[in-house]
């Protein structure tokens, strides 16, 4: 257990350095620092100065290395754009997206599973057959369109919610919450439909082949020979088996969900790092892009690290397997 | 015992229906071990699963009266059916690899299939699962009732099998090539367990196997299948002795039995292979490879018929009185 778990913290730490020596070589490569921040009119000390700030008077490793030490601290420099600390800059927005986030996935878990247990347990019943219709539209309609659609129907023609922004914000001091006000339940349920319905048919799909998989295997059918009742068998016996897949696929859609919301909060204006990260292309805002990738890859990685911490817990054979 | 009489199953094709099992006939009395030979293919575990009602689909039984101890279990609904298998009717597959739920104990596969039939507590059915773990000759029951499948060998994981079987207290086992997929040398400890189990508690029983050494030491009367059909039934001593329908007997000779001829015994094989689903010709299926065959063979299917005890279909039966 103690190698399993050592080693999958390892590979997460080697994979952060690497998207961080990706994100630092952007950093170095792309723009010319000095000739943004400086004033036009600066000295030759305070151009040496800055140099030395930004540690350009050293070799490439060790830059890199201060570049690390420096993320380690909280320091993440300085945005090209508006000149201020883009670990500001991202504690700023991070709360609208996680909070858009952890809906999605709300919504992902409360309709997902209920509806793909359903349709792997019936495949053959009217409604899972109207279901798995329907989620074909779930999984070839762009979040954009989904998204505008959505507008058009329940902000422009009934007029029932918000289509852009957060609407009102509580600050708890270390978070700024939406989740606490009623215009924020109803400026977050647009856009988190809009994101969540891609998630949402595809966690149908998934159950429904694992499902019908599993019970189609010989533990099922001996479980049927032995009379245990048709629930037990389903809902215990076959779903501990789909666990695994099931708990992988949803952990790498929060993750999607994350990473992938730049196009949903442009659409309803959300004001995330996804938006965040758009205005920094368009400014060519070098160091927010790079700490924008490299926080994706962390959080991609995290949320990797903990699903595959969670595999031993689900199904025994894991840890004989890698052993 | 048991009592089966006309079961035909069909496999349904897009334009036909494809006889798998041809209207086939045997019973089974209290306490005995009736065993089912036939090569590879002869419908031996499609009979087994049909008598359970877990015919694998599109596979479907068609006709035929099922009679367990005076009671019919063919036309069972759902829940009543269930409490056929496992309380009424043990069934072992034959792969004991796949046959346990890989995510689940061994102790909570036992305990489920006890309280799904049996009124006990937990507990009791914890001590009665250490119980049946040590009949079934596993070593530190108490221990093994924590462990997961992959932490077992193949014959004891078939040892699990067999007391998952037998732990609602069954009046017949179905064992269907119960010792197959295992290593030989653990092949005749397995059979020495079901017999001694058989011993112990008088269960009835139907060992399914395509190996007439098992048969031999094992079964009361055999019954000989080929191509869907039942060729003959006789007790062990008449078949191994004077066997009636030249496949038994074909089957015979291309079985090395070293005790029974002594040296020089020489294997024969009959010739051709058994005709697959779909294929079997019109008449008596074995007449392509049968050297007594004549026209009649030919065209018309030969009906079991008992004489003296035994049954056989054939029109020229070896050392009996012709149809
Ligand atoms: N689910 C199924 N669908 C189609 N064909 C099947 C199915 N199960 C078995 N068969 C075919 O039926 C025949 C008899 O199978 P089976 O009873 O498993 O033979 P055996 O005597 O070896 O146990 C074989 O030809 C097999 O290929
Ligand atoms: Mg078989």
């Amino acid at each position: 257990m103690l190698s399993y778990v050592s080693s999958r913290v390892l590979q997460t730490v080697a994979v952060l350095l690497v998207i961080s020596f990706i994100a630092f070589l952007l950093v170095q490569n792309l723009g010319d620092p000095l000739a943004i921040l400086l004033p036009p009119d600066a000295t030759l000390a305070q151009r040496d100065a800055l140099v030395r700030a930004l540690h350009l008077n050293q070799p490439i490793v060790a830059r890199f290395f201060s570049f690390v030490v420096d993320m380690l601290h909280g320091n993440f420099g300085i945005s090209y754009r508006t000149q201020e600390p883009v670990a500001k800059l991202i504690a700023e927005r991070f709360p609208a997206t996680a909070e858009l986030a952890f809906v999605s996935l709300l919504i992902t878990i409360v309709i997902g599973i209920p509806a793909g247990v359903y349709c792997g347990v019936r495949p053959r019943s009217w409604m899972a057959r109207a279901i798995m219709f329907t989620s074909i539209a779930g999984v070839t309609l762009p979040n954009f369109v989904v998204g505008v659609v959505l507008i058009a129907v329940f902000s422009v023609r009934l007029g029932w919610l918000p289509s852009f922004g957060r609407g009102a914000t509580v600050n708890l001091g270390f978070w700024t919450t939406g989740l606490l006000t009623r215009s924020g339940w109803e400026s977050i349920i647009l856009p988190a439909i809009a994101l969540s319905t891609f998630q949402v048919t595809f966690v149908i799909r998934l159950l429904r082949t694992q499902l019908m998989e599993v019970g189609r295997s010989e533990h099922i059918r001996f479980a049927r020979a032995r009379g245990l009742p048709d629930r037990r068998i389903w809902y215990v016996y076959a779903i501990k088996n789909t666990l695994l897949p099931v708990i992988t696929i949803m952990g790498l859609q929060l993750g999607n969900i994350i990473a992938f919301s730049v196009v949903t909060e442009n659409v309803f204006a959300w004001p995330g790092l996804g938006t965040l990260f758009l205005q920094s292309i368009q400014a060519a805002d070098i160091p927010v892009i790079a700490v924008y990738l490299i926080f994706v890859g962390a959080v991609f990685m995290v949320i990797n690290l903990a699903v595959e911490l969670s595999y031993p817990l689900i199904d025994p054979r894991i840890l004989k397997r890698t052993s | 015992m048991l009592d089966v009489r006309g079961l035909t199953v069909t496999l349904p094709t897009e334009t036909v229906g494809i006889t798998a099992l041809d209207g086939i006939s045997f019973d089974v009395k209290p306490g005995e071990v009736l065993g089912i030979v036939g090569e590879s293919g002869a419908g031996k575990s499609i009979a087994g699963a049909a008598i359970i009602d877990l015919l694998v689909p599109p596979l479907k039984r068609t006709a035929g009266a099922i009679t367990l101890a005076g009671e019919r279990i063919d036309h069972l609904d759902a829940q009543a059916m269930r409490k056929v298998r496992g309380r009424r009717i043990g069934y072992v597959f034959q792969d004991p690899m796949t046959s346990l739920n890989p995510v689940l104990t061994v102790g909570r596969q036992l305990i489920d299939t006890m309280r799904a039939h049996l009124d006990i507590t937990r507990g009791m059915a914890r001590r009665k699962a250490a119980e049946w773990l040590d009949r079934v000759g596993l070593p530190n029951p108490r221990e093994t009732l924590a462990r997961y499948p992959h932490e077992l060998s193949g014959g004891m994981r078939q040892r699990v099998v067999i007391a998952l079987a037998l732990c609602a207290d069954p009046v017949l086992l179905i064992a269907d090539e119960p010792t197959t997929a295992l290593d030989v040398s653990v092949q005749a400890h397995i059979l020495q367990l079901l017999r001694d189990l058989h011993e112990e508690s008088g269960i009835s029983m139907i060992l399914i196997t395509h190996d007439l050494g098992v048969v031999s030491k094992m079964a009361d009367r055999v019954a000989v299948f080929y191509a869907g059909r039942v060729a003959e039934i006789s007790t062990v001593t008449e078949l191994f002795e004077d066997p009636r329908h030249p496949y038994a007997e074909g089957l015979l000779q291309a079985t090395p039995r070293p005790s029974l001829t002594g040296r020089g015994h020489v294997i024969q094989q009959i010739p051709g292979v058994m005709p697959a689903l779909g294929k079997i010709p019109g008449g008596c299926a074995f007449h392509p490879r049968c050297s007594r065959a004549s026209e009649a063979c030919r065209t018309r299917v030969p009906e079991l018929r008992e004489e003296g005890g035994r049954s056989y279909s054939c029109f020229h039966p070896i050392g009996g009185k012709a149809q």
